[in-house]
């Protein structure tokens, strides 16, 4: 246990240098365009000149940019950021936006899961069966179906068509817990809210976790393959094991490669977000970003970035104490 | 010799391996008989069929491999079964338990995700000999303290990885062991190893044959190892046994060709040479194997019959049968 801690002290202190270089470069990009922020932030051409003024004392839009970088995070971290386009504190508005984008990827994800892992299990057992290739086409056409148009088809399929789905509003129980409604209902059992969520939910997740679940099924087909054809599974054989035995050893060593890559696709859930937010009307943290890209709000972006960075830091690091739970030989 | 009380009987067995460059005759037509109580070795050259031969007694082939004819007889205590006849599920109530294995490479048939304890449990309770999986791990000391693994209380618990070569070797030895089989079969127990401890698991095998009441059909391509703990031997060339008989025999009265240059092959520490000796030419491409004799190519005594027709078993004396159109 000692162990475990001093390696999550060290994995925290790598988190510093990784928020920092990825918060720096979009600052950077954003604060080297040729435009006037300041007076976009003050209403364009009709703004008075001592707004103006104001804004760029507050932001030190004048001095170097390692030095405006230094305000902004200093603001950042003493929660005292506000943006100068929306007027809340960038927090708050991470907080109101997160919960809904953190609720799509987990809706994605169970669909990768659950409908991945099974396929690639199905696909490997079957191998080289027609079951196999079908896994193989829906692997390389979820790849290769931009979401925007996967989208708009279920949306005319489901809702227009079918009416199985709601495309408006956010559910959001009375009570708050964790701040995301739906591990609150969950925790909180009231079904009723848990069944709206799933009911605006669904359809985003399943468009979003579509590119992955194919290809999850995949390396999954081929890792169980690869644990099927090593020694220990032949020498399970010899040893007289039955069917189901000599599958669970294979599953659990299949296990590891397919944990690294759920762990990087969570990532890429989050950051495939702002196409389905947009189209399906969710207010989530990509729709934010895009929001923040449009009116010039660099410090939201950057906020937004930070925060993303770390979910993603903080989902690598959960794959890597998950690699210990699986496989002993994994060391901190 | 005293009579041969069979516990296995392979009758003319065939294996082909269908790969996407042709059909690799793997096993052709190989027949022997293991009895009760002795140490039957199979020798030959890397890819000659030792360890398919080995594998086919349980119908172990995977794909593309598969067991295209022969029988192989076990004699248990309930009488002849033909192995090669029976269900999976009916197999594998013999394998790990009438029939155990031990394989080549211990680093990897055991799994390295479990304790030896756990994977020496699992074998014991799915063939009924422990109600829990539990009390299988507190059996498998027990286990572990037969095959003389030091420390067993805490070696139970060990991930394979962190033990030697040696260890896991034990471990694997001790998985074989644990159901009380009647005939083992070593794989190449100690090719993996180093020398030293290649001896100290040999003497492990041998002391288990003696308290167990083992029958071991050991495959090598040792010869050293051969003298030392065969009873009877069989030679093994491109899929066909080419001479089988008492190991104080065959090293005395070799008769096949290949035997011969196999036994002169080993250096000899007394006799100073300046290089080794070798058999002149390559292992035969099992897909389009030579016509005949098999061996017939790299033979220095080849006749005009060698490369038509395959030799019969001819039997010299009552225990020496040999492959050979030279003893017609």
């Amino acid at each position: 246990m000692a162990e475990l801690r001093r390696f999550l002290v060290r994995r925290l202190l790598t988190f510093i240098p990784t928020l920092v270089g990825v918060t720096f470069i979009v600052f950077v990009i954003a604060a080297i365009l040729p435009a006037d922020p300041a007076r976009v932030w003050a209403g364009g051409e009709k703004a008075s000149p001592e707004v103006v003024q104001r804004l760029i004392e507050e932001y030190h839009l004048n001095d170097p940019i390692p030095v405006q970088y230094y305000f902004i995070m200093k603001k950042l971290f003493t929660n005292t950021m506000v943006s100068p386009v929306t007027h809340r504190y960038i927090w708050q508005d991470l907080m109101t936006f997160f919960p809904v984008t953190l609720q799509l990827t987990l809706v994605a994800f169970f669909f990768i899961i659950v409908i991945g892992i099974p396929l690639g299990i199905l696909a490997a057992l079957k191998r080289d069966s027609l079951l196999d290739t079908i896994v193989r086409i829906f692997a390389l056409i979820g790849v290769s179906t931009p979401i925007f148009w996967l989208a708009y088809l279920l949306i005319y399929v489901f809702y227009v068509k079918l009416h199985w789905i709601v495309l408006a509003g956010t559910p959001t129980p009375p009570y708050k817990i964790t701040g995301v409604p739906l591990i609150d209902s969950l925790l909180k059992l009231d079904f009723q809210t848990f069944a709206q969520i799933i009911k605006r939910y669904w359809l985003p997740g399943f468009v979003l976790g579509f590119a992955g679940i194919g290809v999850v099924a995949r390396i999954v087909r081929n890792s169980f393959l690869d644990a099927y054809s090593a020694d220990f599974t032949e020498f399970a054989m010899a040893r007289g094991l039955t069917k189901l035995r000599i599958y669970r050893h294979v599953l659990r060593n299949a296990m590891i490669p397919v944990v690294t890559v759920l762990g990087l696709m969570f990532g890429g859930l989050l950051a495939g977000a702002p196409i389905t937010e947009t189209i399906f009307g969710l207010p989530g943290l990509g729709k934010y970003m895009l929001n923040a890209i449009r009116l010039f709000d660099y410090l939201a972006l950057t906020g937004s970035v930070f925060f993303v960075g770390l979910i993603y830091l903080v989902a690598n690091l959960i794959v890597d104490i998950l690699y210990a739970v699986i496989d002993p030989r994994v060391r901190y | 010799m005293a009579i041969c009380e069979p516990i296995i009987e392979v009758r003319n067995l065939k294996v082909n391996f269908y790969t996407y460059a042709g059909i690799v005759k793997a096993i052709d037509g190989v027949s022997f008989k293991i009895c009760r109580g002795e140490t039957y070795c199979l020798v030959g050259e890397t890819g000659c069929g030792k360890s398919v031969t080995a594998r086919a007694l349980t119908k172990l082939i995977r794909p593309p491999g598969r067991i295209e004819g022969g029988e192989v007889i076990y004699y248990s205590d309930e009488g002849p079964i033909n192995l090669l006849e029976l269900n999976e599920e009916e197999l594998r109530k013999i394998r790990g338990a009438e029939i155990a294995y031990v394989f080549q490479d211990p680093t990897s048939a055991l799994d390295p995700l479990y304790t030896v304890g756990y994977q020496i449990a699992e074998t014991m309770y799915e063939h009924g000999r422990v109600s829990k999986i539990k009390e299988g791990i507190l059996r498998a000391v027990e286990v572990l303290r037969n095959v003389l693994m030091p420390d067993p209380e805490k070696r139970v618990h060990s991930y394979p990885h962190e033990l030697s070569g040696g260890m896991r070797q034990r471990s694997v030895i001790g998985i074989g062991l644990s159901n009380k089989p009647k005939l083992l079969i070593a794989d190449e127990p100690t090719t993996a190893l180093d020398a030293t401890v290649q001896a100290q698991l040999m003497d492990l095998l041998m002391d288990l044959k003696r308290r167990e009441n083992l029958t071991i059909l050991l495959i090598t391509h040792n010869l050293g190892l051969v003298a030392e703990v065969c009873d009877r031997v069989a030679v093994m060339y491109a899929g066909n046994i080419v001479e089988e008989a008492p190991v104080e025999e065959l090293f005395r009265n070799p008769l096949h060709p290949y035997t011969k240059a196999l036994l002169r092959a080993v250096p000899n520490p007394r006799k100073k040479s300046v290089r080794l000796e070798s058999i002149p030419g390559t292992v035969p491409n099992l897909i389009n194997p030579p016509p005949g004799c098999r061996f017939h190519p790299r033979c220095p005594r080849v006749m005009d019959i060698c490369r038509s027709k395959k030799p019969p078993e001819l039997w010299r004396g009552d225990d020496h049968r040999v492959a050979c159109w030279l003893y017609e």
